[in-house]
């Protein structure tokens, strides 16, 4: 059993406080990524995990025993860094048997589990190489390899595809993927990636400030994001945000601003009335559509399977629109949209809380 | 580098500016050489007297090369009759011999640079990982190498011949005096030259980064396990560059060996000033003899770590 629990886990470096008393309960066998900007504390959360950093106060365990004052090396994790962290002066074979070696396993099951997790990871021609001789995926490749022979129940990845150009990370993404399926281990996973969090989670945490923000399945997160850092933090391109009040009008709720009214649905809260918030929209549910409210295009980005279609509405943002492809805008062009009335996120002006 | 350079020559039409371009590593090259000429000449000289017999050594215009070879002064400094100073012959024939110096030396070098090297290398680990004596400690290092050696020649003989010997009669009731001892200039060599070690190898292990001694923790391995298997290998060429550099400074150090050591002990260098007489002066080929032999070990150790001195001085390649 390899579950993992965070009480009030405070880290503080001087006067700085990194992470501010998270709570968190990752399941055994999950995969469990940690998303957000930079300095928001998913590292040092995920160094405290390891050991590397003792937290100033709060309680980590991992299955039923308390670990917070554990060795790193005695906590039964494995751990793939972002620079991944082989040793340079060894073989990958002497990489990946030094954690066996550490515990003086003998020499033919040294060789034997080595051999095993090398063709686990396709890496078996690298083994006589030096690190520095292999390509940045096979470097990824015996990172790896070096994590799962000593077969841990727990994984921490901090942000290990960093290091990759573009097509290779969405191919180690999969990869990933496939090995967390087969080890059946408990994966806790940094990134500041959305669409890494995205494709491989299980759950996301989403940290922001040292606190977590939401904690949550990729696409309730998605779907319903929990404030408005999260739904800007989520999604490509960024929501479109726009500050504004929400009145009734006939007794239909609807958000107002700079000439633009869009009308709300699904289950408001009462007393809604009259309050400031900022609308947000994902650029799938701006709707370029017959509708009342009018812009003028100023830029075009075609994805091929899609079409991004940037307007200027009158106000001080810009909206952006996903049309289909088939559909050609030209800069200059004028249009009328609309936002899907199901799919709008009202946030609190003040603390960017959801509302709706 | 040399894409950058065929860039500049396709975009200008072949002009001034290329030939010129042409010509720098010429004129660099000359440079060089003459620079080279200017550094070699005094070996070269050193080199050439050593071969020379005495009526030769200050001969004007001088012979730039020994007219008439002799190995007569390696004959004089290598010969074992260690008593044969006493001899009452004309300076030029007598026998100096350098055995016990050569002993001297190598064993006092030895022993401060290895332990300096040794001491050195943890202390730099610890200042880098830990910042043992506080941030700035790193940069202050070097403040004790400040002081001129004259400064503290004197003081150091008045420890070593007076206040030690006469503090150890009155604590233990022996008199342990480090005057004019092996140890004494050992433990004297190791003081000056640790902070080299330190600051030179500080710079090594600050290139090692922190996550592989991370990823060895998570591993489970200890502190000194990850030491000797990680940190340790990725340093050795730096150790052994900082070996020779020290050992070459404590080889060649001349002042404190001077003030600290008569008669029993004598290092190289101080020997080598001994070497004149009332009838005849400074006694060059001789002297000449003795520099060559003590340039060659340094030369020597040089060409048998190249391999590592190319990868210590070109630190900072591991891969990221």
């Amino acid at each position: 059993m390899a579950r993992i629990g965070i009480k009030n886990l405070v880290k503080e470096f001087g006067s700085f406080t990194a992470v501010k008393g998270i709570n968190l309960e990752i399941n055994d066998g999950e995969f469990l990524i940690m998303v957000g900007p930079s300095g928001c504390g998913k590292t040092t959360t995920l160094n405290m995990i390891s050991g590397l950093v003792m937290p100033s106060s709060g309680e980590i365990s991992i299955g039923e025993n308390d670990v917070t004052h554990t060795e790193p090396g005695e906590r039964g994790l494995g751990m793939v860094f972002q620079d991944l962290a082989l040793f340079p002066h060894m073989s990958v074979f002497e990489n990946i048997a030094f954690g066996l070696r550490v515990k003086n396993t003998s020499e033919q099951e040294v060789k034997d589990r080595v051999q095993q997790a090398a063709e686990a990871m396709h890496i078996e021609q690298l083994l006589s190489k030096r690190p520095g001789q292999c390509s940045g995926g096979e470097a990824q490749r015996v990172a790896l390899a070096r994590t799962i022979v000593t077969n841990p129940s727990v994984y921490l990845m901090d942000e290990p595809l960093s290091s990759l150009d573009a097509k290779l990370r969405i191919d180690m993404r999969t990869e990933l993927k496939g090995l967390h399926e087969r080890l059946s281990g408990t994966f806790v996973y940094v990134t500041h990636d959305q669409a890494e969090a995205m494709t491989m989670a299980d759950r996301i945490v989403v940290m922001n400030g040292g606190e977590i923000e939401q904690l949550g399945g990729p696409l309730d997160i998605y779907r319903k994001p929990a404030t408005r850092f999260v739904a800007g933090f989520f999604g490509m391109p960024t929501m479109n945000f726009l500050d504004g009040e929400i009145a009734a009008v006939d007794g239909a709720p609807m958000f107002v601003t700079d000439g633009i009214k869009a009308p709300l649905e699904g289950d408001l809260p009462a007393n809604l009335s009259g309050r400031k918030a900022t609308l947000g929209v994902r650029s799938e549910h701006v709707l370029a559509t017959e509708a009342e409210n009018g812009g003028k295009v100023s830029l075009i980005e075609p994805l091929g399977d899609a079409t991004l279609v940037y307007f200027d509405y009158g106000g001080p943002t810009r909206l952006v629109s996903k049309v289909d492809p088939d559909r050609l805008f030209a800069p200059g062009d004028d249009l009328t949209f609309a936002f899907d009335a199901n799919n709008c996120h009202l946030f609190d002006a003040d603390n960017g809380a959801r509302l709706n | 580098m040399s894409n950058a350079h065929s860039k500049t020559q396709a975009a200008t039409p072949a002009g001034q500016k290329d030939r010129r371009r042409d010509h720098m590593p010429l004129v660099r090259h000359a440079i060089l050489i003459g620079w080279a000429l200017i550094i070699m000449f005094p070996i070269f000289w050193m080199l050439q007297t050593s071969f020379k017999d005495s009526g030769e050594w200050v001969t004007w215009p001088p012979n730039w090369l020994p007219q008439d070879p002799t190995l007569k002064n390696y004959q004089q400094i290598f010969t074992f009759d260690v008593s044969g100073s006493g001899v009452a012959r004309e300076a030029t024939d007598q026998p100096f011999s350098i055995w016990g110096s050569l002993r001297d030396s190598l064993i006092i070098c030895t022993l401060s640079s290895l332990i300096a090297l040794f001491m050195g290398t943890f202390l730099a680990y610890s200042i880098s990982r830990f910042n043992v004596g506080g941030k700035k400690f790193r940069h202050m290092v070097l403040l004790v190498r400040m002081i001129p050696p004259i400064v503290i020649a004197i003081p150091l003989l008045m420890y070593y011949a007076v206040l030690i010997p006469f503090a150890t009669e009155a604590v233990f009731g022996a008199r342990i005096s480090l005057f004019d001892t092996r140890i004494g200039m050992s433990i004297l060599y190791l003081t000056v030259t640790l902070p080299f070690v330190i600051w030179m190898m500080l710079s090594f292990v600050d290139e090692v980064p922190y996550t592989l001694e991370h990823a060895a923790r998570i591993m489970g391995a200890g502190r000194m396990y990850t030491l000797r298997k990680v940190v340790l290998p990725l340093v050795a060429s730096g150790m052994v560059v900082t070996f020779l550099f020290v050992f070459i400074l404590n080889w060649a150090e001349f002042l404190l060996a001077l003030t600290l050591t008569h008669p029993d002990v004598s290092t190289l260098p101080v020997l080598l000033n001994k070497f004149q007489s009332a009838s005849e002066g400074r006694l060059y080929g001789p002297q000449a003899a003795i520099g060559t032999v003590i340039t060659i070990p340094v030369v020597i150790l040089g060409i048998a770590i190249q391999k590592h001195l190319v990868k210590g001085f070109s630190f900072g390649m591991l891969r990221r």
